[in-house]
């Protein structure tokens, strides 16, 4: 029996609590003690990136921490990024299959667009990257760089990296 | 009517179209549902004990020391409560038809022996760490060479030998020899395709839920063939497929890997049904780089004989596959195939195999994009490259002076296997006009070459005699239902299971223009045994578009039918003036319509349909394909060298591909950049290896090298699209293609930059360490 803890985080805005064994990784705590199942984990060895969340502003792969690690920290996973739009209301396209195209990020809209994912396994994790990598400034080709630490074994990255490019040209940082 | 031609046919107006993928936004939103994602209530966690040894006895698997878990099932409990899971491949002689789920030997590492379920996948590890097992230690068979070498230990010692399987493929021994020898000249070489992984993203994973109040069993798991699924435990658990449910949610990428129910998937549904409580089980990506299967490693000596002028005359392989510790649901089909489709686009005067499939103490082979059809063009290409070299000749040339014309199509190769139709002579021309569009060359030091690689790939494969004349054990059809409900719109049910090929889109797109449908009012019902048809194959081989693509058109055309028939009476017309176009059913050349809505309205309410016609609009159909289809593709890249590190890059790449008619562009031009990916990764960094103790030394991501972004060139594609003669739609399938032209692309595009060892280039991939000591070793 291993030492169970109580540990206070915030998570997309909202602060959360939760009481659990101290060796369970913070992707499990996303996952199955919150529900975000939008967070994915390729590998638990910290190298192919799919568990990318942001953690105070910055990338960060949620299956290398421990959840006491994560005391005090503000998490942001996929499942903020774009807005929550009502089901069948709006823009959504309900008509278009669940979940709607509404209110998504540029690189998202992108990655839609230039058919930047196949599985979509690879993908949330290369969303917090990108998203970011936008907010803290980062230049396209900086930008690109990134993608490195991502394996994506469906789409042979162009497509992913073609979205970068459109989407940072809609966003104005065409540096 | 804008979309009409001047005949007042339909012209398509979805079919051809870069449409994005409608299914994305869940996806991007993080609102996909895989399999680790399925909660039920009082589901219990399962993890694996998996052998820590390469070859050996189980001595004893003694659990007294576990605390807190709700069962432990080990060898001897499971063997008793399985039957065999049968190899649905058989060729030649083959001594393994079928395998036993625990045997009580162990013949690698990783190789499932029991399993622990526990409150949590934490608790369930834990538990497995605490089930002592013992183990009688038996020498170990590193690999093929050893499996043959006389004395060998015997993994199977009532077979009496390592080889599982030998079959002979093409012409006959004297033909050959008489080809051979009056040939001017014969050039041989090796090649060992190295062992990898085909590594989705999602490891494996199953939730087995059993009912016990109805007798049923539901299976999520992370798989591309959920009808097969269901085979598998059917037959091995002894349920009534009646009573089994599988169903595939999103899955993370499978390429093959995923096509049949492995061995611990089967020991998670048994101990789901003794506990009567759902289990979960997720593979890590430790165990999968261990127990799920791996690919190629295939040895195979060639020999060439062509004439002084450029003529290819014959080609004579002897291959071996280190098929590792037990056949996998194909069997040694991998090797069948690359025997089979071998001959590739060039008019050999004879094509002979020779073939073994060995057993050794590593990882089962299983299924892998290209499916033996990767190794046939690396072996046939780099052929053609040393016999270019070896006559001073351009490469390009001397494929084109080999080639079948277009004229002399429909063309019956070597083995037997009879190409449907196509110009191969302008796809390559064409990949060479793009090559010299390839930037100038920066001068950085580096070598450069230009690699080529031409493949004619068997996708659409059938017809299901045939599958049973090659001993084949699953048919070659497939089947779809289209419902058009009462408000005209329309749910299609396929046994093509899309976990990111995108058929949520492209068979909608097919099905739109059949019906004249907005496609918003079409949608897909896949992957779930209990709604949708039969398919052996789920997704695979290719084959969803020109096989499972075909069964579509064929049922759409039938309800299209049918809702003409009843449009006719309606608008007092003759059916074959009426026409489905805009969501309406029109008598052509004229104004005079009715909305498809209001016809199917009609038809299930059985108001005054025409003589012989049912009520309703659910129609079915069979597609058992006439023959295989055969698309085709020219690639081309441009290799940099680094000879002081061996490093390679690939800066420029060009395909020009043939698979008939084009549902979607856009998803067509991605399946290309993912399969390109995966030949450059066998190619230059992917590799599965050993130690001498039969220990695999590659079980992460840093060991066992995935490309990346920065491995993958761009990419320039130009289509021809010369729709199949067979087909319904003309489809001829492709989702292997870029895997097919890559590998030997690659390869052969570092042996033209580095000229010196273009010779001793024996085996994949070419690491950096390997290249830089051949370049080492060069005179
Ligand atoms: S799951 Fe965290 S990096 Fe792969
Ligand atoms: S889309 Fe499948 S792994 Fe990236």
């Amino acid at each position: 029996m291993t030492e169970r803890r109580r540990v206070q985080l915030v998570v997309n805005g909202e602060a959360r609590t939760i009481d659990v064994d101290v060796r369970t990784l913070l992707s499990d705590v996303l996952r199955h003690e919150l529900g975000l199942t939008g967070t994915h984990v390729g590998c638990e060895q910290g190298v192919c990136g799919a568990c990318t969340v942001i953690w105070d502003d910055n990338p960060a792969r949620s299956c290398l921490a421990l959840a006491p690690q994560a005391e005090g920290a503000r998490i942001e996973t996929i499942e903020s990024v774009a807005a929550a739009v009502a089901v069948g209301g709006g823009d959504t396209g309900f008509a278009e299959g669940a979940g709607g195209l509404g209110a998504l990020h540029p690189f998202q809209r992108a990655m839609h667009e230039l058919h930047g994912l196949q599985c979509g396994f690879c993908t949330a994790g290369i969303v917090m990257t990108v998203v970011a990598a936008e907010r803290a400034g980062w230049s396209r080709d900086e930008t690109l760089d990134a993608l490195g630490g991502h394996v994506c074994r469906c789409t042979g990255y162009v497509n992913i990296r073609a979205a970068v490019e459109r989407a940072w040209q809609e966003l104005g940082l065409t540096r | 009517m804008r979309s009409m031609h001047a005949t007042g046919v339909p012209r398509p107006r979805y079919v051809g179209q870069r449409l994005p993928r409608r299914n994305d936004g869940r996806l991007l939103r993080g609102l996909g549902r895989f399999v680790d994602d399925i909660e039920l209530p009082g589901m219990a966690h399962a993890a694996i004990v998996r052998s820590p040894i390469a070859h050996g006895i189980v001595r004893s698997f003694d659990p007294s020391a576990v605390e807190g878990a709700a069962l432990v099932l080990g060898p001897s409990e499971i063997d008793a409560a399985t039957h065999s899971v049968p190899v649905l491949w058989t060729l030649g002689v083959q001594l393994q038809t079928s395998t036993r789920v625990a045997d009580g030997r162990v013949r690698y590492v990783g190789q499932p022996i029991g399993v622990a379920v526990a409150g949590s996948r934490y608790t369930a590890e834990d538990a497995v760490d605490q089930i002592v097992v013992d183990f009688e230690e038996l020498p170990i068979v590193a690999d093929a060479e050893a499996a043959l070498a006389p004395g060998a230990a015997l993994l199977y010692p009532e077979y009496g030998t390592n080889v599982l399987s030998a079959f002979e493929a093409g012409d006959s021994a004297e033909h050959t020899d008489t080809v051979f020898a009056a040939a001017d000249r014969v050039l041989r070489h090796r090649m060992h395709l190295g062992r990898i992984a085909g590594i989705s993203m999602e490891c494996r994973g199953i939730v087995a839920a059993p009912d016990p109040a109805t007798g049923t069993l539901t299976i999520w798991s992370s798989n591309q063939a959920p009808h097969a699924i269901r085979d598998a435990v059917s037959e091995v658990l002894g349920l009534a497929q009646h009573r089994i449910r599988v169903i595939a949610p999103d899955v993370g990428g499978a390429f093959g890997l995923k096509d049949h129910a492995y061995d611990d998937e089967l020991m998670v549904c048994l101990a789901a049904l003794r506990l009567g409580r759902p289990v979960k089980w997720i593979e890590d990506r430790s165990e999968h780089m261990v127990a799920t299967t791996h690919a190629r490693d295939d040895h195979v000596d060639v020999e060439v004989a062509y004439d002084d002028d450029g003529r290819l005359r014959g080609l004579r392989l002897d291959a071996v596959r280190d098929t590792g510790g037990q056949f996998a649901i194909f069997g040694g089909g991998p090797l069948f195939t690359m025997t089979g489709m071998v001959p590739g686009p060039y008019t050999w005067d004879a094509v002979r195999s020779t073939a073994k499939v060995v057993a050794s103490n590593r990882t089962p082979l299983g299924a892998y994009r290209g499916f033996g059809q990767t190794q046939a063009a690396l072996v046939r290409e780099r052929t053609v490259e040393l016999v270019a070299r070896a006559l001073g000749t351009d490469p390009v040339e001397l494929r084109l002076r080999n080639m079948v014309q277009p004229e002399q199509l429909p063309y019956t190769i070597r083995t037997y296997i009879t190409y449907d139709n196509g110009d191969y002579p302008t796809c390559l021309e064409r990949a060479r006009v793009l090559a010299t569009q390839f930037p100038p060359a920066p001068d950085d030091g580096r070598a450069r070459g230009l690699g080529y690689c031409f493949y004619v790939q068997m996708a659409g494969i059938g017809n299901s005699t045939t599958n049973q004349l090659i001993g084949l054990g699953i048919g070659g059809h497939e089947t779809a239902t289209v419902r058009m409900e009462p408000d005209g719109s329309v749910r299609i049910y396929t046994g093509i299971s899309p976990h990111g090929q995108g058929q949520e889109t492209t068979f909608l797109q097919v099905c739109a223009d059949r019906l004249g449908l907005d496609i918003d009012r079409i949608e897909l019902i896949a992957n779930d045994t209990n709604s949708t048809p039969y398919s052996a194959y789920g997704t695979a081989a290719s084959r969803s578009m020109p096989v499972g693509g075909g069964a579509l058109v064929l049922a759409a055309d039938k309800i299209a039918a049918k809702v003409k028939a009843i449009a006719a009476e309606m608008l007092e017309a003759a059916v074959d003036d009426i026409v489905l176009v805009d969501g309406a059913a029109a008598v052509i050349g004229t104004n005079v319509s009715v909305p498809i809505a209001r016809v199917a309205h009609r038809a299930w309410q059985g108001f005054s349909l025409p003589a012989g016609i049912e009520p309703g609009l659910l129609e079915t159909a069979a597609y058992d394909p006439v023959s295989a289809t055969f698309s085709y593709a020219a690639h081309v890249c441009r290799a940099a060298v680094d000879r002081t590190t061996g490093e390679v890059e690939i800066e420029h790449y060009a395909v020009v591909h043939d698979c008939g008619t084009i549902v979607n562009p856009l998803v067509v031009e991605g399946q290309i950049h993912g399969g390109i990916a995966q030949g450059l990764g066998a190619a230059l960094l992917e590799e599965i290896a050993y130690n001498a103790d039969g220990q695999p030394i590659t079980t992460t991501f840093l060991d066992y090298l995935a490309p990346v972004s920065a491995s993958m060139p761009d990419v320039t594609i130009e289509h021809i699209q010369i729709p199949s003669p067979h087909t319904p739609g003309g489809m001829k399938g492709m989702g292997e293609g870029g895997t097919n032209g890559a590998m030997a692309c690659v390869v052969n595009a570092v042996a033209a930059a580095l000229p010196e060892i273009a010779d001793r280039i024996d085996r994949t991939p070419l690491s950096p360490s390997r290249l830089w000591e051949l370049l080492q070793s060069a005179p």
